[in-house]
């Protein structure tokens, strides 16, 4: 019995915990600007808002119902595998280690601006740095052709509900952990060695206070049918629900667009910003060409692998080719001598 | 009929009579004979002919513990123009002397109406003990020279001797810490647990059969095993106080809980924490250890075994128990200095970050300087001290000295590498301030891991993981 207690603790930690996406209290906020958008924006009755929002057709679709079993079977995998994981820490000493042996940057003493202006930049800068980190990575995924095998696993997505945002293949996992580990080790290592060990976080809840702000004001919706638009003007500084959903739009058009998590900036500067448009259908998915992966759950695991191996080894191949190419030898001698 | 009623009066009469007679017995047997302070315990030893009915002693150990307590204080209190002859003479008798005339005066703890003391001289206690005689003979590779222990505490207290306060800030030698935390090390850590709990536990040596020596009213066992106790430095009822009560008392901060017989006055020998059961009960009153009554414990317990054996030679079972509980001891004790050398390098960390700040700003050296050297001395002093066990983990303590060096990196980036062969300081230029804080973060990983080390203080790089813990590890798989 304690087990089954510990298991369902286990696998509603994340919406007990403000740092997460999908806390309730996240969750809430998101239904509630949905409700009032809905409701205001596309004036439809209060009985037609509530089932639009809540439609069980989107909620138990087979790709919702995948992503609910993708959720639970990484919670676990992760757990096996964190422990080998590169941690923050590792990073982090490295990072203020590193710091020690240069003289550009030297430790600040004023208490002002240790314990004011050190614990807001530290807040801000995180926050934007792990922003643009996300974004880098998101690009990388989809250009290239190894990573994209396993991205895809989150576009084979046909419906969008807050908790698409787990259904993650378990290498791409590991690829955002170190991304994380990364990211997070060299902010810290670096305030961490400024502020003479004296940072800390501006926090709500125990959350970042802009992680806050951006889960508050609706995160949840970005993986949900309601297609909340900003105004143009603030499209080029915040991904909109709305920007998110083109990104998982089936059609070419619409493919390697809107990288963003929070800012919209950095595909403005890298030149996939696309706005959005009141009212735009979009049937999300991938194109007919590759979804081969339905949501079966042993395949989701099992064709990314696959695929991504027969790359490297397209790859291997080819390399092999040119190499002997290089160095003038036939690759029929070759085959022969063997 | 009248007589069953009489009867069955009378047995609960009896019953009742015996409990409550009983009662204050238990109460007694509770504070004294179950196992919560260390002695009195019976003779054992057979033939034993004396008038002594206590076969517990550590009374040399305490008078080395005072003897360098108040070689601590002339250190740090010496002044070189003293007529007498200066400090360095007075500081050798605390260290080479036995007090065989009575006449060598207690320094620290001294006797205060908030904490009145029993004793005044350390004659009182002992008068056939010195520091010397004890001290670690091995080479130390921890300071230039090759010198053995006891030349290395002689060198520093000749050095001291003609420095007022002790404090040398040209080469950057506090001696007050550096020869307190060092004969620490070379003294009591290195006799107890390189000696009386090493080969003096094993079978042929000071076996329990045989008095300790001639005429003596305890086992070789007993004996040893008492003296490797006292110099540990808890309290004899250290088990009755908190890490916080037992810390307090070092500090003279708490004479109820001190007095434990509660007879007004702490008696030195049995009633004070010294030494490494001050560090002990400093590290635990922060929650995270529990070093003073793990070791304090099994002390007790090591004790009840040897004195169960009853004069007898110890069964091979019962030295295993023995040699098992010394292993505890001396793993533990081990891990107490490891701490310090961990607390202080954090603190010389940041007391390097004071002087580059004193640099920059051109004001405030002086006070940077004083704090940096006095942590300095307590980390180079502790360093040593953990040298001077039974393990020889060469290549952590090349590391370890490699890293400190000789002496402090000074403000001008000067530091001492050797001493010449008339006992003068060799200097050379070291390398950058900022390179010796990285030192001293690698000296703390070093020393960390490698002892496993659980009260951390002052760790330099401990807010970090307690930052990323705020932050929440995000190990989890999610698209964002």
């Amino acid at each position: 019995m304690d087990q089954f207690y510990n298991f369902i603790d286990f696998l509603t930690s994340n919406f007990l915990d403000p740092k997460k996406r999908v806390f309730l209290g996240y969750l809430f906020s998101g239904f509630l600007i949905a409700f009032l958008w809905v409701l205001f924006v596309k004036k439809i009755s209060f009985k037609q808002t509530f089932s639009y929002i809540f439609d069980k057709r989107i909620y138990f679709a087979k790709s919702a119902i995948s992503d609910y079993f993708l959720y639970a079977i990484n919670l676990f995998v992760m757990i096996i595998f964190s422990p080998i994981l590169l941690s923050q820490l590792t990073i982090a000493t490295i990072i203020f280690e590193f710091l020690h042996t240069q003289d550009f940057m030297i430790p600040i003493e004023n208490i002002f601006v240790v314990s004011v202006i050190i614990p807001v930049a530290f807040t801000l800068c995180y926050f934007i740095v792990d922003d643009f980190s996300k974004f880098l990575v998101h690009m990388l995924m989809h250009k290239i052709p190894f990573l994209w095998c396993f991205h895809k696993v989150h576009h084979s997505a046909e419906v969008l509900t807050p908790i698409t945002v787990f259904r993650t293949h378990p290498i791409e996992g590991f690829i955002f952990v170190l991304r994380n580990a990364i990211t997070q080790g060299a902010v810290i290592g670096m305030f961490y060695f400024i502020s003479n060990g004296n940072i800390d976080l501006v926090t709500v809840l125990g959350a970042n206070i802009f992680s806050f702000c951006f889960h508050l004001f609706g995160s949840n919706l970005r993986h949900s049918h309601i297609n909340i638009c900003y105004w143009r003007w603030l499209e080029h500084v915040l991904i909109s629900p709305a920007q998110h959903q083109i990104h998982h739009s089936v059609k070419k058009i619409h493919h390697d667009k809107n990288f963003g998590v929070t800012f919209a900036f950095w595909d403005l500067i890298f030149g996939s910003l696309v706005f959005s448009k009141i009212n735009q259908q979009i049937k999300y998915g991938l194109s007919k060409k590759e979804n081969y992966i339905k949501h079966n759950i042993f395949q989701i695991y099992i064709f990314p692998i696959r695929e991504s191996l027969n790359i490297l080894f397209t790859i291997f191949k080819k390399n092999i080719i040119r190499l002997c190419n290089f160095f003038h030898v036939s690759v029929f001698k070759f085959k022969k001598g063997f | 009929m009248i007589n069953t009623i009489n009867k069955d009066i009378l047995k609960k009469v009896m019953v009742v009579g015996t409990f409550s007679l009983t009662l204050p017995f238990l109460a007694i047997s509770n504070s004294y004979g179950d196992g919560h302070i260390y002695g009195p315990n019976p003779i054992t030893l057979k033939g034993y002919k004396g008038s002594k009915t206590d076969s517990t002693s550590y009374t040399g150990q305490i008078a080395r513990q005072l003897m360098h307590n108040s070689l601590k204080k002339i250190v740090s209190k010496g002044n070189p123009s003293d007529p007498t002859g200066g400090p360095g003479k007075k500081m050798l008798k605390y260290f080479e002397e036995k007090d065989k005339s009575k006449s060598m005066a207690i320094l620290d703890p001294k006797s205060s109406s908030k904490f009145p003391v029993k004793q005044k001289m350390v004659g009182e206690i002992s008068s056939g003990a010195n520091l010397a005689g004890k001290s670690d003979k091995r080479k130390q590779v921890s300071w230039p020279n090759n010198m053995s222990g006891g030349d290395v505490i002689r060198f520093m207290i000749k050095k001291a001797g003609k420095i007022s306060g002790g404090v040398d800030t040209r080469n950057g030698m506090n001696y007050p810490q550096l020869i307190s935390k060092y004969t620490m090390g070379a003294v009591l850590y290195h006799q107890a647990c390189d000696n009386y709990l090493d080969e003096k536990m094993t079978a042929s040596v000071k076996p329990n059969n045989k008095p300790y020596k001639k005429g003596a009213a305890y086992t070789g066992k007993e004996h040893s095993w008492d003296e490797a106790f006292g110099y540990w430095g808890a309290a004899a009822h250290t088990m009755t106080l908190s890490a916080k009560q037992s810390y307090n008392v070092a500090k003279k901060k708490d004479l109820k809980a001190a007095d434990f017989n509660k007879d007004g006055v702490v008696d030195l020998y049995k009633e004070m924490t010294y030494a490494h059961a001050y560090y002990a009960s400093a590290f635990d009153k922060g929650g995270k250890t529990n070093y003073l009554k793990t070791v304090t414990g099994a002390f007790i317990d090591g004790r009840k075994i040897i004195t169960a054996a009853n004069g007898e030679k110890l069964s091979s079972s019962d030295l295993t128990k023995i040699q098992d509980l010394a292993q505890v001891i001396c793993s533990n004790w081990e891990q107490v200095i490891a701490e310090a050398v961990f607390k202080y390098a954090g603190s010389v960390y940041k007391d390097l970050g004071k002087v580059e700040s004193a640099l920059k700003s051109g004001s405030g050296m002086d006070k940077a300087l004083s704090k940096y050297l006095k942590h300095w001395g307590e980390l180079k002093g502790f360093a040593m001290a953990l040298q001077a066990g039974p393990d020889n983990r060469s290549d952590t303590f090349n590391r370890l000295n490699r890293m400190m060096g000789f002496g402090p990196l000074m403000p001008n980036l000067s530091q001492v590498v050797g001493i010449d062969s008339a006992g003068n300081y060799i200097k050379d230029q070291g390398s950058s301030i900022a390179y010796y804080k990285l030192h001293m973060l690698k000296i703390q990983n070093l020393v960390g891991d490698h002892y496993a080390l659980k009260a951390r203080a002052n760790d330099a790089t401990g807010g970090m993981a307690a930052l990323i813990e705020k932050m929440g590890p995000k190990k989890s798989a999610e698209n964002d």
